[in-house]
């Protein structure tokens, strides 16, 4: 798995790009808009490599943060002029009002491309970028606020080993979103997506990275992952409750929430 | 009696925010909220707070004896999210203050719709709450003889001055919760708490009826109460005096409407006898 990433990471984002005709930026932005984080959350993405989710995590909490100083200030009406440019000055600094992302991915190469587009895009702060392995991830217990897995966990040896390590480093009350590709409900949509799958994208993987096998390898991992409702009970075994997924695209891919309660 | 064979894993692990249910016997028990259960998702039935807890039947048939449910947290975090009603609104940033107040992490508001609905229905049913105990205890004090019984009009009166008053505390945002309930999703729900709020005023007040007079009180009731609130929301009196004699010119027109109906039926009947008589005589 380790190789296959490490050929992928620069092509990354293309080729996810190509592969779902772009719809992967509307399937993460409703992750993201599912989580609604408030500003002061702290935030693990693991196998989040080239950091989508952490942008989007980060300009969400943006423009939360800017609502509730605009809030603010009207309720201010009353202060005087001293106090109210006070009160500016302190929430200024505080854009992301203390809120953070620790992208937390195994493979050097996909952190090192997550950070340059960090850079590129201009974000300076909430960010931290730290190599671990989902299994075993380097945080201590009780941690973070939410845990998200985009289009990570299918690679993972053992499932029921990162879940448990996910249960471990959240806090009590916080949120286990996870988004993967998952099994097609509607017979009709499966044969097309089955077509698709078989027959474009490895073409498309070589065509753009250069790189039939991995993409082959990327498709045949969908199809030997667990359905919706498995995964939900290995879910609830790590210890989650509240546990239930969402269906997008009729079950192309799937996002499954738990909470440790 | 009770299964104890655990899955494995959940029995090693605590949870780690459902507290044990012997915690919660330590405070005081919860007023009787049996009969006003509104949670749009999953209805659960509510046990006592005294007494064996039910198995909690969720994931993959484990019983949790002694852990309160899912059901009994998210209460808890309403409640305690409640406090933070006049300042962040009806929103899900009041239940994510709610949820730090109890010790868990701000993602746990995730477990509730991002509008806040469950946030104004867990109040709304806890005033009802409130509103059907103090009217059982005011009827516990005449059934002993402490206290008068009040003549209808003014029981009416008196039960929904004293139900608005507790929406006094969250006046500045009731406007938000009020447009809020009246989403289709929540119309359900909000409208079954109404009618059991009302159900349960005319019940104290001794309405016994059977027939078509159990619609029509239940009706005006309705209409008083809703003409009041909203009138009370945009009171600016001192302790919501305006609203208050509003109330009672309401409950006297519903008052005068009922005795004109009914002295409309006896002089109707009077009538009909009138007529048979004259009938009769004028036979013979």
């Amino acid at each position: 798995v380790y190789q296959v990433f490490e050929s992928v990471a620069k092509k990354y984002d293309v080729m996810n790009d190509s592969m779902t005709l772009g719809i992967h930026r509307v399937w993460k932005d409703i992750l993201v808009h599912k989580m609604n984080p408030c500003p002061g959350t702290l935030l693990l993405d693991v196998a989040g490599g080239t950091g989508d989710i952490a942008f989007r995590f980060i300009n969400y909490v943006r423009s939360v943060r800017e609502r509730q100083l605009q809030r603010k200030l009207k309720h201010h009406q009353n202060l005087s002029w001293q106090e109210i440019l006070e009160s500016y000055q302190k929430d200024k600094f505080n854009s992301l009002g203390d809120s953070q992302v620790v992208v937390c991915d195994i493979n050097r190469e996909m952190l090192k491309v997550g950070k340059q587009k960090a850079q590129h895009l201009g974000y300076t702060e909430g960010l931290s970028w730290v190599l671990g392995n989902a299994e075993e991830l380097p945080f201590d217990d009780n941690k973070f606020d939410v845990y998200t897995i985009a289009f990570g966990i299918r690679n993972v040896t053992r499932i029921d080993l990162a879940l448990q390590e996910a249960y471990r480093v959240l806090k009590p009350g916080g949120r286990f979103l996870c988004l993967e590709f998952s099994h097609v409900t509607n017979p009709v949509l499966s044969r097309l997506y089955d077509l698709y799958s078989f027959q474009v994208i490895p073409v498309l993987g070589e065509v753009i990275a250069g790189d039939w096998k991995s993409y082959q390898y990327l498709v045949e991992s969908i199809r030997q992952f667990p359905p919706q409702e498995e995964l939900k009970e290995m879910i609830e075994d790590a210890g989650f409750f509240k546990v239930d997924y969402e269906n997008l695209n009729f079950g192309i891919v799937a996002i499954h929430s738990g909470f440790k309660l | 009696l009770r299964c104890q064979h655990y899955p494995p894993l959940r029995a090693l692990q605590a949870s780690a925010a459902l507290r044990r249910v012997s915690d919660e016997h330590k405070k005081e028990p919860l007023t009787s909220q049996q009969q006003f259960d509104p949670h749009p998702d999953g209805h659960q039935p509510k046990e006592e707070p005294q007494g064996p807890h039910p198995s909690y039947t969720g994931q993959g048939g484990q019983e949790s004896e002694d852990y309160e449910s899912e059901e009994q947290l998210q209460h808890r975090i309403l409640t305690a999210a409640l406090e933070f009603v006049p300042e962040h609104g009806w929103t899900a940033e009041a239940i994510a203050e709610g949820a730090k107040t109890l010790g868990l992490s701000v993602a746990a508001a995730g477990m509730f719709h991002s509008d806040g609905s469950e946030l104004i229905l867990h109040f709304v049913s806890e005033c009802n709450a409130k509103l059907s105990e103090l009217l059982e205890q005011e009827q516990k004090l005449v059934q002993l003889g402490k206290a008068e019984k009040k003549p209808t009009d003014e029981f009416l009166r008196d039960a929904v001055e004293a139900r608005l008053r507790m929406l006094i505390p969250y006046i500045e945002k009731w406007p938000q919760a009020l447009s809020i309930l009246l989403l289709p999703r929540n119309i359900p729900s909000s409208l079954s708490l109404l009618t059991s709020m009302i159900d349960d005023i005319w019940h104290y007040a001794g309405d016994q009826s059977t027939d078509f007079n159990w619609y029509t009180r239940r009706a005006v009731l309705t209409g008083i109460y809703n003409t009041t609130e909203l009138v009370m929301l945009q009171d600016s009196s001192p302790d919501f005096e305006d609203t208050w004699r509003f109330l009672e010119n309401r409950v006297a027109d519903a008052m005068t409407m009922s005795n004109t109906a009914s002295q409309v039926q006896s002089t109707g009947e009077a009538v009909v006898q009138g007529l048979m008589g004259a009938a009769v005589t004028v036979s013979n």
